[in-house]
């Protein structure tokens, strides 16, 4: 086990931010710690590197207890942190450096580790710029550099992606999963569901500071009763359609707005079909027709009552 | 370390802020501080009191008046002319005063001041005079022989300017050493930014160094040791610039002012290690604190009011002695103007108190690794 934390808990002035959170991260995995805003992922993760102080619990890396002076542990340790953690006198190149530098005293031996560094994260035409002529994406790139550029068994990146264009984006999450190919172990927190069911091998869900659903995505959307979610576009619609679609067996809401019928269903098999057969029988025209599985949105939703995309679009 | 070192140093030198504050403004400071002071000392220079003298016959009669006069050359430049030319003078405001002997001398002023005070002081002073020498020779006109005559007559001082040191008393130059305490107390800017960049609660590169397996003790040395540096590097030009553009004497101790700029460096940088450790307001608002308080520190040390250290100094000692500015300024002046190093050294002491105290208070709270909340 590269990381176990038990009933952990932290209070900040009475406020509960991690509620007897548990958590067990698996050697080779990347890990993902999925929660609003506000859930207690940071947190976790800051106990976890022990910069903060927490009330009650265990953590333990690689086997041991994790403390400030754990400094075999903290050499196998990358961490890119949520805000840009970067100087703003030194060049691209030299911040990269002077990180490397506190993991790996030789000069010759950083000097590649920092080349390879620079590469990862395509910064070559930009290693004599400072941070403030960086754009927020190459700035986030040169953040991640300077946390993996010593090679690190157990990369943790909180929140990497947060303001960040699409192709920033790609190059990021394309790049964590070459480090995990590459043998790192990797935890990954982030409000962004479709970023942490794309690159994650198992999902922790967080609320409240506690951990209310785990396993990997297929795991977690068998755990709710939701099924797919299908959207038809239909041009003659009325009234009374509605009250029959919501009649037709496992179908657990269904709306009508601009065109468009979009009905939930509970697993079941063969929703779509039974659904299509009952427009065709009443010769209702249809035009595009999609089906989504269930998205750990829905996991969310079902779990907590509230939708965690919702939090996401309120904190951009 | 070295690689600690070396970067934190960087980041100190390429701070525009930082250097303009530190290094420029001072330098800048000085400058005005020459212009302002070159016209001081000017106006502290005596010039000669302008004055007339009215000829008469009874002028021509009374040849001790002229001897009088002409004993004190640098107090007077006299006129010798008529009273009408006397009185036009006045008016024109070309001389300060005229006398005019009717029946004894007589004095006519414009109007009051100090020259005025000087020139009534200088002949009431021969008319006592005179009066005493006509006394004595109604009274006892042998007591007139064996030289009593030029024993009344001398016009004596009888209070001595000494000095207790090497050097003349200068005031002006206490305004510069009190500049370079304001310098030193600057040094604070950058033992607050090698503070904030070490704590994980202070700032997110703070957090991010938190979590590397370097060892808190050898993080902070390193890092005040790049201020200290930085500092030294700044005091030395202040001091060379000072000393050969503006032409201050420091006297010619070499080690003891090296050592004075050594100290003081320190105590600004752990001033502001200090100030930056133990208060968790934002960054701003620990500038303003520095700010402030170096400027009231080097205030009270004298920097824009000579005086000022001596009011503090014979009303309320001990504030001198709380007041790390004044420590420096008073280091620097000990080492120009006292022939002994006892007050340099009690100086230097009570600054190597202060940097115990500062570097005490910075690593207790340094120290601590784990957060309340970041």
């Amino acid at each position: 086990m590269v990381i176990k934390v038990e009933n952990l808990v932290k209070r900040y002035d009475g406020l509960i931010a991690l509620d007897h959170f548990s958590l067990e991260v698996r050697e080779g995995e990347i890990f993902g710690l999925l929660g609003p805003n506000g859930s207690g992922k940071t947190t976790a993760i800051n106990c976890i590197l022990s910069l903060l102080k927490y009330d009650k619990g265990t953590i333990e890396v690689y086997g041991r207890p994790m403390t400030p002076d754990a400094y075999d542990i903290k050499r196998n340790i990358g961490i890119i942190m949520q805000n840009v953690a970067l100087f703003d006198e030194l060049t691209v190149y030299e911040n990269i450096d002077y990180f490397c530098g506190l993991y790996i005293p030789d000069r010759k031996k950083r000097k590649e580790l920092v080349e390879e560094a620079i590469d990862f994260v395509e910064l070559n035409k930009f290693r004599n710029f400072l941070p403030k002529k960086l754009s927020g994406g190459l700035l986030r790139r040169l953040n991640i550099a300077c946390g993996i550029a010593h090679k690190p068994s157990l990369i943790i990146l909180d929140e990497p992606t947060v303001a960040v264009d699409p192709q920033s984006r790609k190059k990021i999450l394309e790049g964590i999963k070459e480090l995990n190919k590459n043998g790192a172990t990797v935890v990954y927190t982030s409000h962004y569901m479709e970023e942490v069911e794309e690159i994650c091998t198992r999902i922790a869900i967080m609320d409240k500071g506690k951990v209310i659903a785990l396993g990997t995505k297929d795991e977690l959307k068998g755990m709710i009763h939701s099924g797919e979610k299908v959207t038809i576009e239909i041009f003659d619609y009325s009234s009374n359609i509605l009250e029959e679609v919501r009649s037709i067996p496992h179908i657990i809401t269904a709306e009508y707005t601009d065109n468009l019928l979009v009905a939930r269903f509970s697993k079941g098999k063969n929703n779509l079909g039974v659904l299509l057969d009952y427009l065709r029988s009443r010769q209702i025209e249809t035009g595009r027709i999609y089906s989504e599985p269930p998205t750990l949105n829905d996991v969310f939703l079902e779990i907590t009552g509230k939708e965690l995309r919702d939090y996401a679009k309120g904190v951009q | 370390m070295l690689h600690i070192y070396k970067y934190r140093l960087k980041c100190i030198i390429r701070d525009k802020q930082m250097v303009f504050w530190s290094l420029l403004f001072p330098i800048i400071l000085a400058v005005l501080f020459n212009l302002a002071f070159s016209n001081l000392s000017k106006s502290e220079n005596f010039k000669e009191i302008r004055i007339a003298v009215a000829e008469n016959d009874e002028l021509r009669g009374n040849p001790q008046f002229t001897e009088a006069l002409n004993s004190v050359p640098d107090l007077f430049d006299v006129i010798y002319t008529s009273k009408a030319d006397a009185e036009k003078l006045l008016e024109e405001d070309d001389i300060r005063g005229y006398i005019y002997f009717d029946q004894g001398p007589k004095l006519v002023v414009k109007r009051s001041g100090i020259n005025q005070s000087i020139l009534k002081a200088f002949l009431d002073d021969y008319v006592q005079t005179g009066s005493t020498i006509e006394r004595i020779m109604e009274k006892n006109p042998a007591a007139l022989q064996g030289g009593l005559i030029d024993s009344v007559s001398e016009r004596n001082s009888y209070l001595r300017e000494i000095s207790h040191g090497k050097a003349e008393p200068d005031t002006v130059v206490n305004y510069f050493y009190a500049l370079i305490a304001m310098a030193c107390l600057y040094g604070s800017f950058s033992g607050l930014k090698e503070v904030t960049a070490l704590q994980g609660n202070l700032s997110f590169q703070g957090a991010r160094v938190n979590v590397t397996p370097v060892n808190k003790a050898r993080m902070i040395a390193a890092s005040i040791g790049a201020a200290v540096t930085y500092q030294l590097f700044v005091i030395t030009s202040h001091i060379l610039f000072l000393v050969f553009v503006i032409k201050v004497d420091f006297g010619n101790q070499m080690f003891y002012i090296a050592l004075a700029c050594l100290v003081s460096s320190v105590t600004g940088v752990t001033y502001g290690t200090f100030i930056s450790s133990v208060n968790r307001k934002s960054e701003g608002v620990k500038i303003g604190i520095l700010i402030g308080t170096s400027m009231i520190m080097s205030f009270l040390s004298g920097m824009m009011f000579d005086k000022m250290k001596y009011i503090i100094n014979s009303k309320l000692p001990i504030l001198g002695y709380l007041n790390p500015a004044n420590l420096i300024t008073d280091a620097f002046y000990s080492l120009y103007y006292y022939d002994t190093h006892t007050r340099f050294f009690t100086n230097i002491g009570l600054l190597c108190g202060y940097i115990a105290f500062f570097g005490a208070v910075t690593y207790l709270s340094l120290r601590r690794q784990k957060y309340a909340s970041i």
